[in-house]
């Protein structure tokens, strides 16, 4: 072995027998080390998922994660506002309903935490770089988000296994301040995960694709474009999400129902989280312009992707799906008007709020910009539709949404005024002040929805503020009125909670999954318009699944996600009703009547 | 039967919205492919990969493709005829060919009368072989298609050398560090007036140190959106904001105190 070795050094020729050996080995180990190596570098980048491929599989976790993440964001919210409407109240009935929900949010805590760690596992085994450059810059946020989840996690058991010990005097407000808490302490979370998700929308201009990720600053990084614009949407989706939960629970529950009392408190419950999803969805639109508004200012390409762009048709689905909403939302409380003694006077008028809502709903589901080839443009006879053109503009459909906002808010005051008769002395003038706001309103909209098509588009735009102040300011008059109307009001009759048709809890099931495939479909669209980048314009997809998807396929994943949302939220619902503590009174004894659960406008301060 | 009816109604929802994403037309987010020519490509070969490109990962029909935010470019536009006719007429003394790449490489330099400077520079996203098969396939609607293989490889050599020489954008004039060169480059002066040049679309270079310290001229390059300069609250949003990958540091300065110091 030394004799060759020296041979080897000093040039030598070695025996051919043992050069032969000797290149062998040689290939050996360089086939053993280098070529593992190779594939770990290949592998580093990407790895791959069995049957739906790496993208349908990170898509599914992360859509999950979302949804149980906004359910225990959501129902919070929901649950505090309804303990502190108990304790301002004195009534229990309130508190028994927030406790109901938060013994669910115990259960869907773990579900949300499941779904999170299958997110990092995918993340991390199918896109080890993207996640390795993401966690390289966000790491110091990603360990205090895990503090606080953990934070949230304990505040949360206190919160709920607290309830009986924590419940009369300074006690129970102590109680109410962890449920604040624990709301704290979920939206910074959520702002913090907001960061990484908005980064990869909009990174800073000043992040190229050769900037190291340890280069970038974790502020600026944070602080990115879309980051707060998407903080508010979200939370206000969340509340919305949380009240429209409550409502598919409270309806499934009635429409099982085996006695008068757990109807009428299920009717009650339906009603109050249907209160709360349609009053924060009224609202919502306008923090979708805001986070619009600055995709566009951030990145005009994207912007144009998203609305006119391959995304385009996916406004027309989200037309519909809200159409759906609303219709929906209106004909629950239509429904309602009959089991409130004096709203029969308001039925008259449904038929007509029917037709503004229908037109609303098919002029803003008009489609205008879309890609369309050569042969489609010769169909069509030009670059719109001769016809559908003129509807599908941003000013008619602007004027048709904002007519259908104050036309949804007007179900809601008739609703709130069906069994009250206002005794202030100037009961007839605040009414017809009240009619003069909305009239007031639904002619600004009108107005600059027609004036619309006689100026450029970059004056129109500016528009769309003119018609959403109009709308905020009339909803905003029109409610202060209310309030001081309804002072001393008399009533017509109780509200005969139960008494409801079952068909309106098809309509509140309805919502809920319009609702749920509505925020899969829109975080399709917040994660689409990066198209083939995983961070705009920084890092780019380079794997077989870079492509953005058509519509068709996202549908289905979406509709996955949405079944087994709601099927593990059922799976829930009913592990809760194992160890449950009925919150309404059972069938009181003949001649005894149990008091009807109370209307939220009364526990807000109105005359029930 | 009641909960059947609720399981009912659940799916049947969820299916219904599920046929109306399918019953659409399904249009799908195309990647960018690298772009292999060989060196005999033909004029035919050029357009058809620009078609390929222009309806698909070039992402062009987003604006392009109906002529609402961006001149039509698939069909007559306002009585002008196809862009393969019309190209040659916009600026005086550019061919079409030339004005074809400059009006995706440096789109503010010219911009048809009637639209919105929204056009990003096409090299963000597309190799510059790409972007002379879009101008093949755009001279192909109605003219001659004057790109040949030589233009493709010559610029993939030129690709080559930049890269061997550190990659990146390429930079403005040619990396000059003269502020004036630099402002006329970067086609500045379009909207912000200086002198007995430029327009009134920007707040005015004139004077402009008076108004700003460095730092904030700085940030108004950088991020033109973070903040609007009071009385031109209306053309927010138009300044494009990729000077910060368009100019190096040592330009960036130059411009940032020549501008200081124009009080």
């Amino acid at each position: 072995m030394m004799r060759g070795r020296r041979r080897w050094l000093a040039g030598e020729p070695a025996r051919p027998r043992r050069m032969r050996w000797a290149a062998w080995l040689a290939a050996a180990l360089v086939a053993c080390m280098v070529e593992p190596a190779a594939a770990q570098e290949a592998a580093r980048q990407y790895g791959h998922f069995p049957g739906i491929g790496s993208r349908a599989a990170v898509w599914i976790a992360a859509q999950l994660h979302l949804m149980f993440a906004a359910f225990v964001l959501g129902v919070p919210m929901f649950a505090v506002v309804v303990e502190a409407i108990g304790i301002a109240k004195q009534d229990s009935r309130f508190d028994n309903l927030a406790k109901e929900f938060t013994r669910l949010l115990v259960i869907a805590y773990s579900a949300t935490a499941i779904w999170g760690a299958v997110l990092v596992f995918l993340l991390t085994t199918l896109y080890p770089a993207f996640w390795g450059h993401l966690s390289e810059i966000f790491e110091v946020s990603m360990w205090i988000y895990v503090g606080l989840f953990f934070i949230e996690s304990f505040t949360l058991y206190l919160y709920y296994y607290g309830w009986a010990r924590w419940k009369k005097g300074r006690a129970k407000l102590v109680h109410l301040g962890l449920g604040i808490l624990l709301n704290v302490w979920g939206t910074t979370v959520m702002f913090i995960a907001d960061s990484w998700l908005s980064y990869m929308m909009s990174p800073p201009a000043n992040v190229t694709p050769d900037t190291a990720p340890g280069m970038v600053q974790l502020w600026s990084a944070i602080a990115n474009a879309t980051w707060m614009p998407i903080n508010i949407h979200r939370l206000i989706a969340n509340v919305v999400f949380g009240g429209a939960v409550v409502g598919g629970y409270a309806a499934y529950r009635f429409l099982n129902a085996k006695s008068n009392a757990e109807r009428a408190h299920y009717d009650w419950m339906g009603y109050i989280g249907n209160f709360i999803a349609i009053s924060a969805l009224l609202i919502l639109p306008f923090a979708g312009y805001w986070l619009g508004r600055e995709i566009y200012a951030y990145n005009q390409s994207m912007g144009i992707t998203m609305m006119g762009g391959f995304m385009s048709w996916l406004w027309i689905i989200q037309a519909f799906l809200i159409g759906v909403l609303f219709l929906a939302a209106n004909y629950y409380l239509w429904l309602g008007l009959g089991r409130i003694p004096g709203g029969e006077r308001f039925v008259p008028y449904t038929k007509w709020m029917l037709l503004v809502l229908v037109v609303g709903v098919v002029v803003w589901a008009t489609p205008h910009t879309m890609i369309a080839d050569r042969d489609e443009l010769v169909a069509m006879g030009g670059t719109h539709h001769p016809f559908l053109g003129v509807l599908g503009v941003m000013s008619a459909k602007n004027t048709a949404v904002n007519l259908m906002i104050l036309t949804t808010f007007l179900s809601f005051l008739m609703y709130r005024r069906a069994n009250k008769r206002p005794v202030v002395a100037w009961a007839r003038t605040g009414t017809v002040a009240q009619a003069t706001a909305l009239l007031l309103a639904s002619v600004v909209v009108i107005f600059y929805g027609v004036y619309g098509y006689f100026v450029p588009a970059n004056v129109r735009i500016g528009f769309s503020v003119y018609q959403v102040a109009a709308v905020l300011l009339a909803i905003v008059a029109v409610v202060v009125l209310d309030m001081l109307l309804s002072r001393g009001a008399e009533s017509r009759g109780e509200i005969r909670w139960g008494e409801m048709p079952e068909r309106a809890q098809y309509a509140l099931l309805v919502l809920v999954v319009t609702f749920t495939w509505l925020m899969g479909l829109m975080g399709f669209a917040r994660s689409g318009i990066r198209q083939h980048w995983h961070i705009w314009e920084v890092m780019r997809d380079t794997s077989e699944w870079a492509a953005t998807p058509a519509l068709g396929y996202a549908g289905t994943v979406i509709s996955a996600c949405v079944l087994l949302f709601l099927g593990m939220i059922g799976f829930i619902f009913w592990l809760g009703s194992l160890i449950e503590e009925p919150a309404y009174a059972e069938d009181p004894a003949p001649g005894r009547e149990e008091p009807p659960p109370p209307t939220l406008e009364a526990a807000l301060g109105g005359t029930p | 039967m009641t909960n059947l009816k609720i399981f009912a109604v659940v799916v049947g929802t969820i299916l219904l919205y599920a046929a109306l994403a399918n019953a659409i037309p399904q249009v799908q987010s195309a990647v960018p492919q690298e772009l292999v020519l060989a060196g005999d490509v033909t004029p035919e070969q050029l357009v058809a990969a620009g078609e390929d490109l222009f309806n698909g990962a070039g992402g062009c029909t987003a604006c392009h493709g109906l002529g609402a935010r961006a001149p039509n470019l698939i069909g007559d536009e306002a009585g002008t005829g196809p862009i393969g006719v019309r190209c040659a007429e916009r600026v005086p003394a550019t061919d079409c060919r030339s004005y074809l790449w400059e009006s995706m490489t440096d789109p503010s330099a010219y911009v048809v009368e009637g639209y919105d400077p929204i056009m990003p520079d096409a090299r963000r996203t597309l190799s510059e072989p790409q972007i002379w098969t879009l101008v093949a396939f755009l001279q192909n609607q109605g003219g001659t298609v004057s790109v040949t293989a030589e233009d493709v490889a010559v610029e993939e050599e030129a690709a080559a050398g930049g890269a061997a020489g550190g990659g990146g954008a390429p930079a403005l004039a040619g990396g000059s560090t003269d502020p004036e060169e630099l402002l006329q480059a970067a086609t500045c002066l379009v909207c912000h007036q200086l002198g007995d040049q430029g327009a009134a679309i920007g707040p005015p270079f004139d004077g402009m140190g008076a108004r700003l310290d460095a730092d904030a001229i700085r940030r108004g390059i950088l991020l033109p959106n973070a903040d609007t300069a009071a009385g031109f609250a209306a053309m927010a949003g138009t300044m494009p904001a990729t000077f910060g990958e368009q100019l190096n540091a040592t330009q960036l300065e130059s411009i940032v105190q020549y501008l200081a110091g124009l009080r």
